[in-house]
């Protein structure tokens, strides 16, 4: 097969899975389940098909899809390095998260719909990464946010869940109306909205660069990044199944965000950037402190999936997509392990999430608890770990660029140390500390071996040197370009001690701050109104609903009085009222006698005489 | 002996005045419809008068056109009043109010 092949099979592949799971698999969840996965497989196998056919060489092939008089629009296929390096993650990944799901919805009353719903998932996710053009772009990043949706409420009879579900489409809703509108501005800028060929415009004459374009359809990427001020959904999309929160909620489709800005960098004036930056800064800091004051082990995960998502976008906005790129990479691999391996945790304690009735899981569930370790170290940032050479790239760039933002981001990666110490010890060691965490048992081999494989991954997952060559090019050069930067060995060496302290300092602090195997969280007992404040999360939820319930709502109330009264009811109404009178009136002249209506004839007559000899009128 | 203008057009009144009185007071269709023929004659009348009086032939012409119209009329409205009687058996107005029920 050619390489164009290759792409295509895996774009339409899952599409095909989830057209046959939905019309003939509905009542057969187990063959569901195997399709899915198959299809998962295959794609990851058409995936290197397609990277070994290319060679190296972008591919760029584009169809025709619509036209309206000058206006076309083409679907097509665009792999370079960067997307070539995406495709790989989200197959792999994406296949392993289905083979865990085997596992963890074994028990499930509707796995035909769950993996269904995954396989559309993998069809929206594939159409962004290979997507050519922005509008192509846009179609599957609304069936992205379609698939999360329908995932999100698998447990379709939690109130919760349905909530939640909305929420995630509602508020993503908001980023994508500035996203629709940056691609109709880019087109008539522009004229076009090809990838390559935009690309190419700007190149040739960089003052098209337009601020304008580039904030709206950074719109898109802060409602799917779930970056600050659009990012309450995501603590609540944790509703979902746990394999769901790992695919979608930690390493695709939050990071589809960053994707997508990576693919128009070129776009982007440093005005727009520095936003970026320090939207991004902003969210991984208060994500790191809103982490402490949960007590579900998918919640905390989640506040660390936004302040990651914080550093990706720190990282791109510093100018540097390549390493944004990378610690997208490395943060998918790492935090899909850890959302697995919570989910084996839950499984393990039936469906128990809160860390402070886990406890002692080390010994019960060893795997899990090692593999989890990793995660955790890979995510703190440990010397030679995955997490360590992007999260070490990003705070150097910062380093170079903006002291401010280097110190704030080192900051967060204390936080991020402390709140998975915390997470880490209460739940692995110590006593379990409830009857269903003292049952528990290590998970069947389906969930045990996506997690041996992404910790692995985790480990070896940031040693560029051995990445293939067909990948990864961009994040090679903007490295390479750090290190030509003066004085980079003494920065090297600055962010080096300085992140090994943050994450040495934040596992022994909360190690001795929080205990073994806690029942109870020591930071709420010691200092209350610190735990009430972090918990209430600099009360967003509340002021999004005080907005949407006591502002919008009033504008609300008054459109609809507008429409109800003066055009439903003046208008509409009026006018019928009126020939309704009229009709009454003329009804009232037809008695049926035929001598009234001589009487009436006479009257008439009169009435002409009379404006005939001029009396009246 | 010759009668004036004035005397011809009193019973010209008269006789229309008696038309519309019939029409607007009796019950049966056919003596309305008779009242009707007899305002026609009264106007008929009233215009031969004028016309001899003015000595033109346009009122005589007139009621040339009026009494083919009415003839015509004749034929339609009994043919009218027929088909009404074999509906309705019945051709007093106060049972003609279909509309009004």
């Amino acid at each position: 097969m050619t390489a164009t092949q290759s792409l295509l099979f895996v774009l339409l592949a899952p599409l095909c899975s989830a057209a046959v799971i939905a019309l003939f698999l509905r009542r057969f969840g187990k063959l569901a389940s195997y399709v899915s996965v198959a299809t998962a497989g295959l794609i990851f196998v058409a995936a290197l098909n397609a990277l070994h056919a290319a060679g190296g060489e972008t591919i760029h092939d584009s169809w025709l899809w619509l036209s309206f008089g000058d206006f076309h629009v083409s679907m097509g296929v665009f792999l370079d390095d960067v997307s070539a390096t995406m495709l790989l993650m989200v197959t792999f990944v994406g296949f392993l998260i289905h083979v865990f799901s085997l596992g963890y919805m074994a028990d499930d009353s509707s796995p035909a719909r769950y993996f269904g719903g995954l396989s559309i998932f993998m069809f929206s996710m594939l159409g962004i990464v290979l997507a050519d053009n922005l509008i192509m772009i846009f179609v599957f990043w609304e069936l992205v946010g379609f698939s999360s949706y329908m995932l999100i409420g698998h447990y379709m009879s939690k109130p919760a869940a349905a909530a939640a579900q909305k929420k995630a489409f509602i508020v993503n809703r908001i980023g994508d109306l500035g996203f629709v509108v940056g691609i109709a501005y880019a087109y008539w800028h522009l004229g076009t909205t090809d990838l390559e060929a935009m690309g190419n415009i700007i190149g040739a004459d960089s003052s098209l660069i337009s601020a304008g374009i580039a904030a709206l359809l950074m719109c898109g990427f802060i409602g799917k990044s779930a970056q600050f001020p659009l990012h309450v959904w995501l603590p609540d999309a944790m509703a979902g199944p746990t394999p769901v929160s790992a695919l979608i909620h930690a390493a695709t489709m939050v990071a589809a965000g960053g994707y997508f800005l990576i693919r128009i960098v070129y776009l982007f004036p440093p005005e727009v950037l520095s936003i970026i930056t320090w939207l991004g800064v902003f969210g991984a800091v208060y994500a790191g402190f809103c982490a402490y004051a949960r007590k579900d082990i998918k919640q905390i995960l989640a506040y660390s999936t936004l302040s990651q998502l914080g550093y990706i976008g720190a990282a791109f906005g510093l100018g540097y997509p390549g390493i944004a790129l990378f610690h997208l990479i490395t943060h998918a691999f790492f935090k899909a392990l850890l959302f697995l391996g919570a989910g084996s945790v839950i499984r393990g304690c039936h469906h128990e999430q809160n860390i402070f009735k886990m406890g002692g899981l080390w010994k019960k569930m060893p795997i899990t608890a090692f593999t989890f370790l990793i995660g955790i170290l890979a995510l703190c940032g440990v010397y030679g770990l995955s997490g360590y050479f992007s999260k070490d790239a990003i705070l150097i760039a910062a380093g170079f660029e903006n002291a401010p933002v280097s110190y704030l981001l080192t900051f967060g990666a204390l936080l991020t140390a402390g709140y998975m110490g915390r997470l880490f010890w209460v739940v692995f060691l110590g006593k379990p500390n409830s009857e269903a965490a003292s049952h528990a048992k290590e998970s069947p081999i389906t969930m045990v071996v996506p997690l041996i494989v992404l910790a692995v991954l985790s480990v070896v997952g940031g040693w560029l040197g051995y990445w293939p060559d067909v990948i990864g090019g961009s994040i090679r050069a903007d490295k390479a370009e750090l290190h030509h930067l003066a004085g980079y060995d003494a920065m090297h060496n600055k962010i080096v001690i300085l992140g090994t302290l943050a994450w040495v300092i934040g596992l022994v602090a909360s190690f001795f701050f929080y205990g073994r195997g806690a029942k109870e969280d020591r930071l709420e007992k010691m200092a209350a109104p610190v735990y009430g404040f972090l918990k209430n999360r600099l009360w967003f939820d509340e002021i999004y609903d005080f907005y949407v319930a006591k502002i919008q709502q009033r504008v609300a109330v008054a459109f609809s009085f507008i429409d109800n009264f003066i055009i439903k009811g003046v208008l509409v109404r009026g006018s019928a009222g009126v020939v309704a009178v009229v009709g009454m009136c003329s009804r009232s002249l037809h008695v049926g006698g035929i001598h009234t209506y001589v009487y009436w004839f006479l009257g008439g007559m009169i009435l002409l005489w009379a404006l005939g000899a001029g009396l009246i009128g | 002996m010759t009668v004036g203008l004035n005397a011809i057009i009193l019973v010209s009144g008269l006789l229309f005045a008696i038309g519309m009185l019939g029409v607007l007071l009796r019950k049966n269709t056919l003596v309305i419809y008779m009242s009707l023929e007899l305002m026609l004659n009264a106007v008929n009348l009233a215009l031969v008068a004028f016309s001899r009086y003015n000595g033109t032939m346009d009122g005589n012409l007139f009621v040339f056109f009026i009494i083919t119209v009415a003839a015509a009329e004749v034929a339609v409205g009994l043919a009218i009043i027929v088909a009404l009687y074999r509906k309705r058996q019945s051709v007093m107005v106060d049972n003609l109010n279909a509309m009004s029920r």
